[in-house]
């Protein structure tokens, strides 16, 4: 047998062989057979330079060719047989997607919290400051300073909490508006939102709810620019769509006085049972006015140099209409079952 | 104020229907609180006679009759028995609604056919009464519609009157502002009366307390036919307007108060005795009232009496002694104004709120008195056949008089922002009832007398934009003129709310007021303890101590849970918490002075005191959890998270990065050996630690492990201002170390012993494993200590080691720390 004769056998055995493995450490095992140093078809290489001068140039190419020819098949089964161990380890990892991953839960913030928030960053980017003050307030603040002298009829209205004697816990945040005309002078432009306390208890009323007042105080605010600012709030709120209508009002620190409808963002008015609106199509949604020219004077500033305007509403009750939530107690009681839905 | 609308169309025409006038109403004046009907809604009312009535066959409290409707006769069953053959009743047809919405049908009744039904005054809107079918008398003609008499249906609006408008309190008052609304006229009832009954001034008159008694008019109505109902008409309108019609001489006092807005008061004249006097209340005084009860008086009450007895508590209540009855044949005739925060007072002192008192109290104007007088003496006469006596007596010493208030378009453009033309804003004053004058941009306005809400300019602007309508005002923003936003502190405070519900925890809100034994309960109630701020007039007893810290209405909040079969939670709050801060010594005259008028008097030439010093309570915002049961349920793949001190420590080193935690020296309520106060800083920011086990139970949380944490708001710093530090690129070297030391040895003093070294190598060391157990000796733990080195250059083994070993000295000397090996 030639030389060539043996290296085309040993190239047809080894090519065999490969297609015939199964696994890649079996790959390995062929090519330190067939390719490895003490390989026959290495050592054919090696054992050239004894042959003749024409014998060598044909021995050489065809031994090259088949390493080469094996190299390529032993790669290319490599690959394949690589490919497939990876899928069948892949298939093997493979978790029940379905289950649930671990827990990250989230918590929750108070529905009344939620919409203070919200009402509070709409007014923080028309450039209004946040006041806060006492919740147990002295009498003056809470009801003098606001044209309610002790004796006066609207004092028995709101039905207060009394402390130490002069101290009450306040019954609404308007002090707080109080507090900021008496540090500081116009351009006044301030929200201040709180817990503010009267003595009633029924299934519409807590002894404790939220209130965010309002006040902006400059030369030249109209009473079109108290419609333009708590009209936007209101569809920033409760969305684009809804209207707001003014009604004519009283209330003891404004002139003129109106109350700010909210057209129904469920029904729009459409639905004669509908569950926020009760039919109506509109939403109470808050009192405001002009601010009294005496509250401005009681304040020290010039009435006819400044105007301004002032509202209240009950982030509660925008809770209660927004989140669709029948009962006011619910709001104070730390029920899981209700905070957990915020 | 109920307004019967077929009432309301006697002073102006409108041709609106009751939607439209109740969106007129709420838009340019007042709200409105309801719409009733009464009667028949649609369908006819005929006049029937009835021919045949007998008892029904089938049925033993049911009727049946043959009723002549004019040419034709039906048979209608009954429930009443009191009509009788040749009586004339109102019939409504079968296919006429009723105001409840029913709809008649012919219908068979036990077996009888019923063709329609004969009505009783109530099914008719005329009163309550429903004792029988309704009487008609000779001039219902048989076969005619009853409607050509009054109306069998009625609309009636409920306005939810402001304050600030008592003129409303009457239908003229009501049917003015309609008029203003519409720009139509209206018309006011003409009174007329014979005179030249007994003279008023058989009586006296005398009114001691004129402070509280502005005017006081008296006239004498006599030869009143006694014993008379009054006539349909006028009972039907009482009862439609809320009232409840009682007889002649009542409902015809009653009908002006409620054309009028003014209360009137009817005398008997023959139970009077001498005269009438204004008078305070004596200490003592008793009075029986119209309603059984009797009340005790004081001299803040004011009382009109005869020369012997208090005979009405003024705009309130009358007795029983000086009524006028079914008998009265001589009236005498009160119409007049009182103080109205002194009939607030008293009527809430007694508890007792009339149609007068309501209308009273908010301060009627005294010269509506003259019309209510005319308008009453014109309508007894006329329903009761009496005749009025030629003179009143009256004592009104100062005739109010109307004002003139000015009024600057410009100023009234300014407010409203709105374009209005001075023409315009004349004409809608003038529907209200004032002379206007003035000229081009300065008008002036001459305001009724009661109108007394009217005193200033802006009140005449409120009245000009409402009329001519909210509605018309364009939408506008001021421009920004300061940087708005949150303070730092308030800044701080929702981001520690949000990393707290971000931690999984659900913000609660709680009411500030507790029971006493919230403090009991907390052993906070020793001598040493600050006590709590009281309400004095709490809702009830549970709600009588302002709270001293959050913690309680959470643990109560996390009872209820429990209750409910929660396995457990997480509660935050963030809230005040009060405390009693009494006024230095010698300032409580001060205090109670700051309290009520705002101000502070000066101590010296430069000293004052401190408000805050004055107010009495300290007041202070914190942040409260509360960690109970199961906080978070394990899963297929992750543990439960139950409550413990670790927990709660854990979060309170998310709000507060870098504080330091003081073991042994918390609060009473919580677990001595599993407790913490914490410090931010020098600043004692509050306590974290496992609730103590006997208060545990004290608010039903026994078996729970319960955990939480309160810390001051303002010293919270979740997201600490950040500051670049360089770091280098060269590899870090990490090392473990383990330690037997004591049990009672405080990890967190190793670890700050460690970085007092102040290596500059050194960039982390952290507590990663402590053990207890068979492989060390009893009395003493294993620490695990995890360190990582990094320098400016790679390090080597050999300067580590020298690392290591100070650290092991250190640890060593301070501890008695041994290296584990």
């Amino acid at each position: 047998m030639t030389a060539t004769d043996r290296i085309e056998e040993l190239k047809n055995a080894a090519l065999a062989a490969v297609r015939a493995a199964d696994t890649t450490a079996a790959l390995e095992e062929l090519r330190v057979r067939y390719l490895g140093r003490s390989a026959e078809l290495t050592e054919i290489k090696k054992s050239i330079g004894k042959l003749s001068q024409e014998e060598r140039k044909g021995v050489g190419r065809s031994a090259n060719l088949a390493s080469r020819e094996i190299e390529g098949a032993l790669a290319a089964r490599t690959d394949a047989l690589a490919a497939a161990e990876r899928e069948a380890r892949l298939r093997k990892e493979a978790v029940d997607a379905t289950l649930p991953g671990v827990p990250f839960p989230r918590g929750h913030l108070h529905p009344s919290q939620r919409i203070i928030d919200e009402v509070v960053d709409f007014f923080v980017g028309l450039g209004y400051g946040v006041a806060e003050g006492p919740e147990a307030e002295t009498d003056y603040y809470n009801f003098t300073a606001l044209g309610i002298p002790p004796g006066h009829p609207a004092r028995t209205m709101q039905d207060t909490f009394f402390l130490d004697e002069g101290l009450v816990l306040r019954t609404h945040t308007s002090p707080v508006q109080v507090r900021t005309m008496l540090s500081q002078e116009p351009p006044v432009y301030v929200v201040c939102p709180g817990r503010t306390y009267r003595r009633d208890s029924d299934p519409t009323h807590t002894p404790m709810f939220h209130q965010i007042e309002g006040l902006a105080v400059d030369r030249g605010l109209t009473l079109g620019h108290l419609k333009g600012t708590l009209a936007a709030m209101a569809r920033h709120v409760f969305g684009e769509d809804v209207n707001v209508r003014l009604r004519p009002s009283y209330f003891q620190f404004t002139e003129p006085s109106v109350e700010l409808d909210v057209s129904c963002f469920r029904c729009g008015g459409s639905d004669a049972h509908c569950k926020v609106c009760k039919g109506a199509g509109w939403l109470e949604m808050l009192g405001a006015g002009m601010v009294d020219p005496d509250v401005l004077e009681e304040a020290g500033y010039d009435s006819e140099e400044y105007t301004g305007f002032a509202f209240g509403m009950g982030p509660d009750r925008m809770a209660m209409a927004k989140y669709g939530i029948p009962d006011l107690r619910l709001f104070f009681e730390g029920d899981l079952r209700f905070l957990r839905q915020f | 104020m109920r307004v019967p609308l077929s009432w309301l169309r006697e002073y102006l025409d409108f041709d609106l229907g009751v939607e439209r006038l109740v969106e007129l109403f709420t838009l340019h004046s007042q709200e409105i609180d309801g719409v009733y009907r009464l009667g028949v809604a649609e369908g006819e009312v005929v006049v029937g006679e009835v021919v045949e009535f007998g008892p029904h066959p089938n049925a033993d409290r049911l009727s049946v009759a043959k009723v002549d409707l004019g040419g034709r006769e039906v048979q209608i069953v009954a429930g009443a028995p009191n009509p009788y053959p040749g009586a004339r009743v109102p019939v409504v047809l079968p296919g006429s609604v009723m105001a409840d919405g029913t709809k008649l049908k012919k219908a068979k009744l036990r077996g009888l056919e019923s063709y329609g039904m004969m009505m009783s005054e109530r099914e008719l809107g005329i009163s309550a009464d429903h004792g029988g079918i309704l009487l008609l008398d000779g001039s219902y003609e048989v076969g005619q519609p009853v409607a050509e008499h009054f109306p069998v249906g009625e609309t009636v609006i409920d306005i939810d009157v402001t304050p600030n408008r008592p003129d409303l309190w009457g239908m003229i008052g009501v049917a003015r502002e309609l008029a203003a609304i519409l720009q139509t006229d209206f018309r006011i009832p003409e009174p007329s009366f014979e005179t030249g009954g007994e003279p008023t001034s058989d009586f006296g008159l005398r009114v001691e307390a004129e402070d509280l008694c502005p005017r006081y008019d008296l006239r004498r109505v006599s030869g009143l036919t006694p014993g008379g109902e009054a006539p349909l008409w006028m009972r039907r309108r009482v009862h439609a307007a809320g009232m409840r019609p009682i007889n002649a001489v009542v409902d015809a006092t009653n009908y002006a108060m409620l054309e009028t807005g003014q209360p009137i008061h009817a005398f008997d004249a023959e139970k009077v005795r001498e005269g009438i006097v204004v008078r305070r209340g004596r200490a003592g005084e008793k009075i029986t009232l119209l309603d059984g009860s009797t009340r005790s008086l004081d001299d803040e009450m004011l009382v009109i009496a005869d020369e012997e007895r208090g005979l009405v508590i003024a705009g309130v209540m009358g007795a029983e002694d000086a009524e006028v009855g079914p008998g009265t044949t001589d009236a005498l005739i009160e119409v007049a104004t009182f103080a109205g925060q002194n009939i607030l007072r008293t009527s809430q002192r007694l508890g007792l709120r009339t149609d007068a008192s309501g209308r009273f109290e908010r301060g009627l104007d005294p010269n509506t008195v003259d019309y209510a007088m005319e308008r009453v003496a014109g309508l007894l006469s006329g329903v009761a056949g009496g005749r009025v006596a030629d003179d009143t007596l009256g004592h009104y010493p100062e005739p109010v008089r109307s004002w003139r208030v000015p009024l600057r378009l410009s100023r009234a453009r300014l407010l409203l922002g709105m374009p209005v033309e001075a023409e315009e804003a004349a004409r809608r004053l003038a529907s209200l009832g004032c002379e206007v004058g003035g000229e081009g941009e300065e008008l002036s306005a001459v305001v009724p007398t009661f109108r007394r809400d009217l005193r200033r300019e802006a009140d005449l602007i409120e009245e000009v934009g409402r009329l001519i309508g909210l509605d018309k005002i364009p939408e506008a923003l001021p421009g920004a003129r300061q940087p708005g936003g949150l303070t730092p502190e308030q800044r701080n405070t929702r981001l520690v709310r949000r990393v707290l519900a971000d931690l999984g925890l659900s913000e609660a809100i709680t009411y500030p007021f507790g029971p006493g034994r919230w403090t009991r309960d907390l052993r906070m109630d020793g001598d040493g303890e600050p006590g709590v701020v009281r309400v004095e007039n709490p809702l009830s007893a549970e709600g009588r101590d302002l709270r001293p810290t959050v913690l309680p209405g959470l643990l109560d909040a996390a009872a209820r849970n429990r209750t409910f079969g929660a396995r457990g939670g997480g509660l935050f709050e963030v809230g005040r918490v009060f405390a009693p801060s009494p006024p230095p010594k010698g300032l409580d005259e001060a205090a109670l002075h700051f309290r009520m008028t705002g101000k502070v008097e000066a101590l010296g030439p430069d000293a004052e005191p401190n408000r805050l010093s004055l107010m009495g309570v300290r007041e202070e915002a914190r942040v409260c959890v509360v960690l109970a049961g199961t906080v978070r349920p394990g899963g297929w793949n992750v543990p439960e998270l139950r409550a413990g001190y670790f927990e709660a420590k854990g979060m309170v080193e998310r709000l507060l990065p870098g504080a330091s935690f003081e073991a042994g020296a918390a609060p009473d309520f919580l677990h001595p050996g599993r407790s913490a106060v914490v410090w931010a800083g020098n600043e004692r920011a509050g306590w974290v630690g496992e609730l103590h086990p006997e208060v545990s139970e004290k608010f039903g949380l026994d078996g729970w492990p319960v955990a939480a944490f309160e810390l001051e708001a303002g010293l919270c710093r979740p997201d600490p201002e950040p500051r670049f530090r360089p770091f280098v690129n060269v590899p870090a070297a990490p090392r473990d170390l383990a330690v037997v030391v004591k049990e009672s040895v405080p990890a967190g003093g190793m670890i700050a012993a460690v970085e007092g070294l102040g290596s500059e190598m050194l960039v982390e060391v952290r507590v990663f494993d402590v053990y207890e157990g068979s492989q060390v000796p009893e009395g003493y733990k294993s620490v695990a200590l995890g360190f990582l080195f990094q320098g400016e250059e790679t390090l080597t083994d050999e300067e580590v080691d020298v690392e290591m070993e100070r650290i092991v000295v250190r640890l060593g000397e301070e501890f008695g720390a041994r290296v584990r090996s």
